[in-house]
């Protein structure tokens, strides 16, 4: 038995890894080998399909529009939220249990419910196509969580802190800039991770609420039967650089990600 | 520096306060004067920290005023009233080094960095912490936090008053007991005001000059060691400051004469308690119950040697009294009289003292 012990987890990681595998083998062939020939590895090793992406601006600036209005969510989730959430952990005001969970209740009705009023009303005062309009629309859903997880960290600093630091001569703002912000320095880190890869993968608000000028890479690669048919080569490259931001997200929030899981939020 | 006073304040956690059992602090009329060595003693939730919150201005109390030398400082936010406080638990700013964090007041002070260095070292070297100055305050154990705590506290020397809510409770006794040294030789030192909260006795006693006892949201004494051994003006302070407390029995007066358990029993009380009175009771401290063959009788239930005297239990009815007796006086066996010593007896009404 004991010997087998490798086993399991390794099956596991087999299987958690192998389409991604699949995806970053396809990147690096040609369609016409992914669809003539099975094989484990590229046989015709081409970065084509990367380079495609990095110069051709209906590509590229899929993954710019993607990332502009993901950032602009993220800062404006998190500079929201922290104001709320300090509201939340300090302060008892009327009804404040209750705002606490229909904040929550938010996250629980599907984007799709949105993306009707959403459209009519970017629409209406021109907000429609730009970047702004996604990141505002998923700062709907992003808020809440955000204010849920910082709420979190931030109680579990002690009010003592805030108490020492307006004794020892701060005002409210200076200690929540300088001292405040950074001893949660990890909450922010998680909660800007989730709304990060909340407003990264979210599809159908983002393509709804925009058409060119602002339109997400996710639909860009959705729309790319060309005349050859369907570009699979290309599409594996797209695939494969959309993990990467995500993963590059993952690497720099992973300590604070398990002090969340240590905390019980997240 | 400055001299502090509380006028009339009541504090309430409550948005619309009604019955007295509302308020946290029923009704606080006091006064510290300038340089004192001040101990707050007052078992767990009798409003201790709510009243030093209200001192230092992080509370606005729901009535009532603070004075400094007389000026309403009522409304000033914390920062203006100059005031160095120490929580129970350690608070130290995690992101800064040690040193930073003992400079930190100093620094937001606007004093010259060459001060700053010179105060920092000399607290540091106070507190142990000389070695540690460059390392990040976050990696300290409890004990080394609260030093940091405590230095903070203490490295201003402009501070209207330096309160401390039990600081020394994370800390091991040994420690502790230089600690409190420490302080008191500062306070010497120093001259500056500062308040001492803590609900252990010897603590109190060993640091104050004043000892002021709080009991369910009011100061029920304020006076020094002496003075609360020998006249408390309340049961509870009877019973709470002295080892073992003060005896309080009930009793009943009836035309002037004490009664307890149908013995006369004579007081140092003049007065008598009103009609009104709900509960009367003697306090008389275990020092000046003695045996006396013209005394009441009582069953003896324990003795306790302690080396130099013995703590003798015994009871009537169903009350327990102890007393301190010598160790070259001898103990009846089982049963004996015993009687007060009536210089030292008092009539308590409703647990207040009947002078
Ligand atoms: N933030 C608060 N909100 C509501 N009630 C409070 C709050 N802080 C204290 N209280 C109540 O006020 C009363 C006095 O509390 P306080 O903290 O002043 O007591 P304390 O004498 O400092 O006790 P301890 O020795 O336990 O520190 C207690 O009954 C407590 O429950
Ligand atoms: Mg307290």
């Amino acid at each position: 038995m004991r010997t087998h012990r490798w086993l399991v987890p390794t099956l596991y990681i087999v299987f958690l890894m192998l389409p991604i595998y699949w995806l970053l083998n396809m990147s690096f062939k040609t369609t016409n080998e992914i669809l003539g020939t099975f094989s484990l590895w590229p046989l015709e090793f081409t970065l084509d399909n990367y380079r495609k992406i990095f110069t051709d601006p209906t590509w590229y600036n899929g993954y710019l529009n993607s990332i502009t209005y993901v950032v602009m969510n993220t800062v404006i989730s998190v500079s929201v939220a922290l104001p709320a959430a300090y509201a939340f952990s300090r302060y008892r005001f009327l009804g404040d249990k209750h705002l606490f969970f229909w904040l929550l209740t938010n996250r629980m009705a599907p984007p799709a419910v949105f993306a009707l009023p959403f459209f009519q009303l970017y629409s209406a005062i021109g907000l429609f196509d730009t970047h702004m309009a996604v990141a505002l629309a998923h700062c709907l859903f992003n808020i809440p969580l955000a204010v849920w997880i910082l709420e979190g960290f931030m109680s579990a600093v002690p009010k003592e802190l805030d108490e020492t630091a307006y004794l020892d001569g701060y005002s409210f703002s200076r200690f929540f800039v300088k001292i405040f912000i950074p001893t949660i320095a990890a909450g922010i880190g998680v909660a800007a991770f989730f709304c990060f890869m909340y407003s990264w993968v979210e599809l159908l608000l983002a393509k709804t609420l925009t058409s060119v000028a602002a339109k997400p890479i996710a639909a860009t690669m959705t729309r790319t039967a060309s005349t050859a048919g369907y570009e699979l080569g290309l599409l594996a490259a797209a695939g494969t650089l959309t993990i990467v931001p995500g993963a590059f997200v993952i690497y720099f929030v992973r300590n604070y990600i398990a002090k969340g899981f240590a905390l019980g939020r997240v | 520096m400055a001299k502090i006073s509380l006028e009339k304040v009541k504090h309430s956690y409550l948005a619309q306060p009604t019955a007295p059992e509302d308020y946290a602090l029923k009704q606080i009329d006091a006064e510290w004067q300038d340089g004192g060595a001040y101990a707050l003693l007052g078992p767990s939730g009798c409003g201790k920290t709510t009243l030093l919150n209200i001192i230092s201005g992080l509370l606005v109390p729901s009535q009532g005023r603070v004075l400094f030398n007389d000026a309403d400082v009522t409304q000033v936010p914390t920062t203006d009233r100059h005031i160095a406080q120490v929580f129970q638990f350690p608070v130290v700013y995690d992101t800064m080094t040690v040193f930073d964090n003992l400079a930190f007041p100093l620094r937001n002070r606007g004093i010259a960095e060459a001060k700053v260095q010179k105060r920092v070292q000399e607290i540091a070297g106070m507190l142990d912490l000389e070695s540690s100055l460059r390392r990040r305050a976050s990696g300290l154990t409890m004990d080394g936090k609260q030093k940091i705590s405590l230095g903070r506290g203490l490295v201003r020397d402009d501070v209207n008053v330096i309160m401390f809510d039990e600081p020394l409770t994370v800390i091991d006794p040994h420690l502790k007991w230089r600690l409190r040294s420490k302080l008191k030789e500062l306070h010497k030192r120093l001259g500056l005001t500062m308040i001492y909260v803590t609900h252990d006795q010897t603590e109190a006693l060993t640091f104050a000059d004043q000892v002021v006892v709080m009991y369910d949201g009011t100061v029920v004494q304020v006076g020094t060691p002496v003075e609360l051994f020998e006249h408390p003006n309340h049961t509870f302070v009877g019973h709470f400051i002295g080892s073992p407390g003060m005896n309080i029995l009930p009793c009943e007066v009836e035309n002037g004469t004490v009664r307890c358990a149908g013995h006369a029993v004579q007081t140092a009380s003049s007065g008598r308690p009103g009609s009104d009175a709900e509960k009367t009771e003697i306090g008389v401290r275990p020092e000046f119950v003695r045996f006396d063959d013209h005394g009441f009788p009582v069953e003896i239930i324990k003795v306790d040697d302690l080396g130099r005297y013995r703590i003798v239990e015994v009871r009537y009815e169903d009350q327990r009294v102890k007393m301190i007796v010598e160790e070259d006086l001898s103990i009846p066996s089982e049963s004996a009289r015993i009687s007060f010593d009536p210089a030292a007896t008092r009539i308590y009404a409703d647990g207040w003292v009947v002078n």
